[in-house]
């Protein structure tokens, strides 16, 4: 069913939800918006065209937690429960909602039950907000998302302008919202409109079918040298990125605690190892990493694409490296340079 | 093509096609708005991809440690990147003789950020001229003043002109009003000592240790950054406050006699972070001390980087005063 919710009675809604959960919504912080605690209206950034700078991924798996309590001494171990919240996510868009089902696959599947997100994952409800004007650096109609798609996500909101068009998708979203105003047929055709024209507007960013094949036989190819070559090899791609999940694991000795902190293959001293060889010697081998991660190696290990779309590598990169081009020019070596041989 | 550009591509292909380079260091024409790529170009034909305005954000002296020695480079340099070149052959990172500097004097880096606060992300096309930078959105052209638009490290800019190009392309521009960097010092300098500790918490805090600020600092390269190094470990792993004060802090004093004041590190943060008032006041102390600033000369060794007899030892008991 579809529901009406007026603008004006969000606050209302945002004050009872705070009463039972702890309320998360994009609020203003300096020039950008981040998930914090609802404090007022006013402080809402839901008219942006796009996400928050920092990617909720870090809600369920912060950058840096510790994990485990020791005495080095004494041999002792400690271990840090991990607490379930009561929370609401509201006003997280599509593309960053799917990438926390992404992230699924990595810390609650199969023999990887990961305690700290299972617990976050199991009280947390994600309310989304649908993207009437996707960004000019949002490419998610091309990574099997949308502006408008529910995957992840326990409710939908669609901006109608002076009210909210609502989706519920879980039988929880139906106790958080209740009582609201059926949604009446012009209502529910305007908001179709209103999600097909969105969806139309954002051009094809590549070609997805086929590419992983394409990326895997241009693996050692000289056209990731190119691709690279102004890189700074700094790890804004990987630490923005809503489905990056790789982390490493340090003893903070002075405070008896091991730490997981968020660390990315963008990073010389990721893949370096104690003799000092490094199989990922250069900035080439480390960007080639990041997109094969995602355009291929996904696919093998979670049957799925590592990619949302939410374009926060591309709107960040400090040398304006888009991996949209990237994933276009690799494509097109593999078309052009290859089968010319 | 803006006529400066042109200069530009006939003097790059110049240098290629007569072998007096190996490689231009430029920027290519961006695939996201309103972000040039810096890049290097080797041949002629791809030439033709060469932009320049200003959004063209990198310091590109960046890339002077990324080729080996004997490498002959071409690079395209504003004032910053002339005296950050001239820092790292100080640092005897690359031959002056290999190298051959493109100068453009240097009208101020835009802010993209800034540019898209006003105009939206959805941008068509834009055009950048002497005070105004016209942008074409989907919904609507903007014709934005440029001064309000630069990046404020180009607010505060003493020396525009290449110092030392061996090329040089465009008229002069006037020098900046070196008051304005030491004003912005002093009022930082002004505040109590838990007014400074706060500003400096409130912006070392934001840090996600991404480390961009480092990758884009040209005078950051190297092998083994000191966080980086784990035996022993000399600064908290994590964005724990410990962490990243003691980032922000470790990063600015290596940067001491050796900073440029380009705001590289800040174009680059991805947080928005404020760095330059710790390297300004570094670079404030290093001219009030030693009447010495980075850059200005490709011989002279940073105070801290060389020893006299004559050398001033006021931190020493019984040392010389003055």
């Amino acid at each position: 069913m579809k529901y009406i919710l007026p603008k004006h009675e969000l606050n209302a809604l945002l004050e009872r939800w705070s009463a039972e959960y702890a309320v998360l919504a994009p609020q203003k912080a300096g020039a950008y918006s981040e998930f914090l605690p609802f404090t007022a209206p006013s402080e809402l950034c839901l008219e942006e065209p796009h996400n928050t700078r920092y990617p909720p991924k870090a809600l369920f798996f912060p950058q840096s937690e510790a994990i485990l309590k020791y005495k080095q001494n004494l041999g002792q171990l400690e271990s840090i429960e991990a607490v379930p919240q009561k929370r609401v996510i509201f006003g997280i868009r599509p593309c960053d909602a799917k990438a926390v089902t992404l992230l699924d696959t990595v810390f609650a599947e199969g023999d990887n039950q990961d305690p700290f997100w299972l617990a976050r994952r199991a009280e947390t409800l994600l309310i989304g907000l649908g993207c009437n004007e996707p960004g000019a650096t949002c490419f998610c109609t091309s990574t099997e998302s949308g502006p408008f798609h529910t995957d992840g996500l326990d409710a939908l909101l669609t901006d109608l302008g002076g009210e909210y068009l609502i989706e519920l998708l879980s039988e929880r979203a139906v106790g958080l919202f209740g009582g609201l105003t059926p949604a009446n047929p012009t209502q529910q055709e305007s908001v179709q409109n209103l999600q097909q024209a969105a969806e139309q507007a954002l051009p094809k960013a590549f070609e997805l079918d086929g590419l992983k094949d394409k990326l895997d036989r241009v693996f050692d190819q000289d056209v990731w040298a190119q691709l690279s070559e102004s890189c700074l090899g700094c790890g804004i791609c990987t630490f923005l990125c809503p489905t990056c999940f790789c982390f490493d694991l340090v003893d903070e000795a002075q405070r008896d605690t091991r730490v997981r902190n968020w660390d990315t293959c963008m990073f010389r001293v990721y893949s370096l190892e104690a003799s000092a060889h490094n199989p990922r010697p250069t900035r080439k081998e480390r960007t080639r990493q990041r997109l094969m991660h995602k355009y291929s190696y996904w696919w093998e290990h979670a049957g799925k694409l590592g990619c949302t779309g939410c374009g926060r590598c591309v709107r960040y990169c400090p040398v304006g490296l888009d991996i949209r081009a990237m994933l276009r020019k690799a494509s097109a070596y593999e078309s052009e340079a290859l089968h010319a041989n | 093509m803006t006529e400066l550009e042109a200069k530009i591509r006939t003097e790059a292909a110049r240098l290629l096609s007569e072998g007096l380079v190996d490689v231009v260091v430029a920027f290519r024409k961006e695939d996201a708005p309103l972000r040039p790529q810096p890049a290097f170009f080797t041949n002629v034909e791809d030439l033709e991809n060469l932009v320049y305005n200003g959004l063209c954000a990198n310091n590109l002296a960046n890339y002077l440690t990324r080729f080996p020695q004997e490498t002959r480079i071409g690079m395209l340099v504003r004032g910053c990147e002339n005296r950050s070149v001239n820092a790292l052959v100080v640092e005897k990172q690359h031959s002056r003789e290999k190298l051959t500097l493109i100068g453009i004097p240097c009208t101020g880096i835009i802010d993209w950020r800034k540019v898209v606060a006003l105009t939206g992300e959805d941008i068509l096309a834009y055009e950048d001229s002497a005070h105004t930078l016209t942008v074409r959105a989907r919904h609507q052209t903007f014709a934005l003043p440029r001064q309000e638009l630069l990046h404020s490290s180009c607010l505060r800019c003493v020396h525009p002109n290449p110092l030392s190009a061996d090329i040089l392309l465009g008229e002069m521009l006037p020098e900046g009003d070196p008051a304005l960097i030491r004003e912005r010092v002093e009022s930082f300098e002004a505040l109590t000592r838990a007014e400074r500790t706060a500003y400096f918490k409130q912006e070392a805090e934001r840090c996600i240790r991404c480390y961009a600020c480092r990758e884009a600092c040209p005078m950051c390269y190297c092998e083994e950054c000191f966080v980086d190094h784990n035996t022993p470990r000399w600064t908290e792993s994590g964005t724990t406050p410990a962490g990243t004060h003691a980032w922000h802090i470790i990063r600015a004093f290596h940067q001491t006699g050796r900073c440029t004041s380009c705001g590289a590190c800040e174009r680059a943060c991805p947080m928005d972070i404020q760095m330059t008032y710790l390297t300004d006041k570094l670079g404030k102390d290093m001219w009030d001390s030693y009447q010495f600033a980075a850059g200005m000369d490709d011989q002279t060794q940073p105070p801290f980087a060389s020893f006299t007899l004559d050398d001033k030892k006021h931190f020493q008991v019984g040392g010389k005063q003055s």
